[in-house]
């Protein structure tokens, strides 16, 4: 039973990095930014790759983007995507995921789909919401922190992650979106003869489609967080601030001596 | 339009989740400032005793009682609360932040044409608008939305944000008709699993020593180890160390994993992203070592080194080693 499956990356500044507010306090300084590949939707796109590996059929990736989001198709492609679809978004920091799970939703309505991958979150904005969107727009039952995916006759069995460890099993039919958790599967390396080959791979770009939203959305302001006190740091080289971390912990009983 | 407030309660397992108390709270503050009541909403199949003791939190409950809601699923959730919106729709609609909480607010969301926001870490009424505080990549940005809508808004709340709501005597319980189609149930839950206990439990350890990406080499673990061991304590992890399987699932200090709440919490290497925080910030003394001074675990701990792991903890480890 081939599946016809898309999968939905996006692409996001490294959070590891540290940011600046742009002038004007309505983004980040984006000149210098790193970008990557979200997370989450790694384990997407492998569980994605894998379940077409197990039944056969296509994987489609997906993204909403500006044109630099291209790199995290050929990621995708390279990895086992067949093709690649770009909704050309060209607003930079895409805060609203309203407007954004709308363009998709509208460019997935077009291609086939018993399956519709995101990762659980995007580590940049950490909604958590544009997969469930996604559902809710598209009529398609859902699951979310997605570890396993079992398809069985005409369904599929999944386990979704809850808080404290426990997991919960369910079933559902097809068509179905699923959100995929981290550790959820060992995403590949892209082999070098395939990424050479998805260098090359057309990607199909596709306009935004006008949507309608149900609110008005602005960004106020964006600020450094407020700092909450925070902690006393020690200063100082590596065997100063062990000298002090030794002491603190000798005072206050954890240690010895 | 109303006024109200319409909170969406979580339990499992006869129980009600702890997150459900704050945005209780913080349901009341939004009531305040629309001008109506917070209320909140109860869904399952006989929860009576669960909607009494959420009642005693002064606030009164809607109860949707129907064997399709007897387990959560996000279609037969999804097909009450439409039900109890189209009939009385309130000015904001607030869910926990949890598993549950983001895997129905946004469907509901989109099948109902509403405005929603998720993960905020403060929310308030502005007039008519709404104003959502958020936080951006890996915690380094505070952002502020405002979002204007004349229809209700779908808001979920980071938990930890506020302090949940103390019992302040008994609101009323009704029942509130429903039909729900158990056929659009979906997904159909099938069990709940529990992870297999045969390692340490780290929430009952007084100190823990946690290593996280920092650490860059399994081999280094044995760094973490030898901390641990110094200090009385035991080893946990952040959740990409478990995922790596470095570590047993049973180590993963977070949301997903272990809440702890040790004397010592040594964090080495660990950024301090929410869902790692989430289960150690109510540790005694949160000591963090890390290399990026602008890491969100610099603002949970107490004492905190900027600093390579690498370098600091075998130093350390000379020192404790007399």
């Amino acid at each position: 039973m081939p599946l016809n499956l898309v999968v939905c990356v996006k692409q996001i500044p490294n959070p590891d990095l540290q940011f600046q507010i742009a002038p004007g306090g309505l983004d980040i300084r984006r000149e210098t930014l790193n970008y990557k590949v979200n997370g989450a939707d790694e384990y997407a796109l492998e569980a994605a790759v894998r379940l077409k590996e197990k039944h056969g059929g296509r994987v489609v990736a997906i993204t909403a983007g500006p044109k630099r989001a291209e790199t995290v198709l050929r990621e995708a492609l390279a990895k086992g995507a067949d093709e690649a679809v770009r909704v050309a978004y060209d607003d930079p920091a895409a805060f609203d995921v309203g407007r954004v799970a709308r363009l998709l939703a509208a460019a997935i309505r077009t291609i086939p789909h018993d399956l519709v991958l995101t990762g659980v979150q995007s580590d940049d904005l950490i909604n958590s919401a544009t997969g469930a969107l996604l559902a809710g727009l598209l009529g398609l039952p859902h699951a979310s922190v997605v570890t396993n995916v079992d398809v069985r006759d005409g369904g599929l069995e999944v386990t979704s992650e809850l808080e404290g460890g426990l997991q919960r099993v369910a079933s559902m039919p097809r068509p179905a979106l699923l959100t995929i958790q981290f550790g959820a599967n060992v995403p590949r390396y892209a082999p070098l003869p395939a990424i050479m080959k998805a260098s090359r791979q057309p990607i199909k770009e596709v306009a935004s489609s006008e949507v309608s939203l149900p609110y008005t959305f602005k960004v106020r302001r964006l600020i450094p967080p407020p700092s909450k006190g925070g902690a006393e740091l020690i200063p100082g080289k590596a065997d100063e601030q062990a000298k002090r971390l030794a002491q603190l912990f000798r005072e206050k009983g954890f240690a010895r001596g | 339009m109303g006024a109200d407030i319409l909170v969406v309660a979580e339990h499992l397992e006869g129980k009600l989740a702890p997150a459900t108390l704050e945005i209780v709270a913080k349901g009341r503050e939004l009531a305040a400032q629309a001008g109506g009541s917070a209320k909140a909403v109860l869904l399952g199949h006989g929860p009576e005793a669960l909607a009494s003791e959420l009642a005693s939190y002064g606030l009164d409950v809607l109860l949707g009682d129907d064997p399709a809601l007897e387990a959560y699923s996000g279609g037969g959730y999804a097909q009450a609360l439409a039900s109890m919106l189209a009939a009385s729709p309130p000015r904001v609609l607030l869910l926990a932040h949890t598993a549950q909480g983001y895997d129905l607010a946004p469907a509901l969301a989109a099948s109902g044409d509403l405005p929603l926001v998720t993960n905020c870490v403060d929310v308030r009424l502005e007039g008519g608008s709404l104003v959502a505080t958020r936080r951006l990549l890996n915690e380094k940005v505070q952002a502020e939305f405002e979002i204007g809508s004349d229809r209700t808004y779908v808001v979920t709340l980071r938990p930890g944000s506020v302090k949940p709501a103390t019992p302040t005597g008994a609101g009323a319980v009704a029942r509130v008709p429903m039909t729900i189609d158990g056929a659009k149930a979906l997904p159909r839950f099938l069990r709940i699993e529990r992870p297999e206990v045969s390692d340490i439990d780290i929430a009952s350890a007084d100190v823990v020593v946690s290593a996280g990406r920092g650490i860059q080499k399994k081999e280094n673990l044995a760094l973490v180890e030898e901390l641990a061991k110094r200090l009385g304590g035991v080893v946990g992890a952040s959740r990409p160390l478990t995922d790596m399987e470095w570590l047993p699932k049973t180590r993963q200090v977070g949301q997903s994993g272990k809440t702890v709440r040790p004397k010592l919490y040594v964090a080495c290497g660990i950024s301090g992203a929410m869902q790692h925080v989430a289960g150690m910030k109510d540790a005694s003394l949160i000591v963090a070592i890390n290399t990026d001074p602008s890491a969100p675990i610099f603002e949970v701990a107490h004492v905190g080194v900027v600093g390579n792991v690498l370098e600091v903890l075998p130093a350390l480890l000379k020192e404790l080693r007399g």
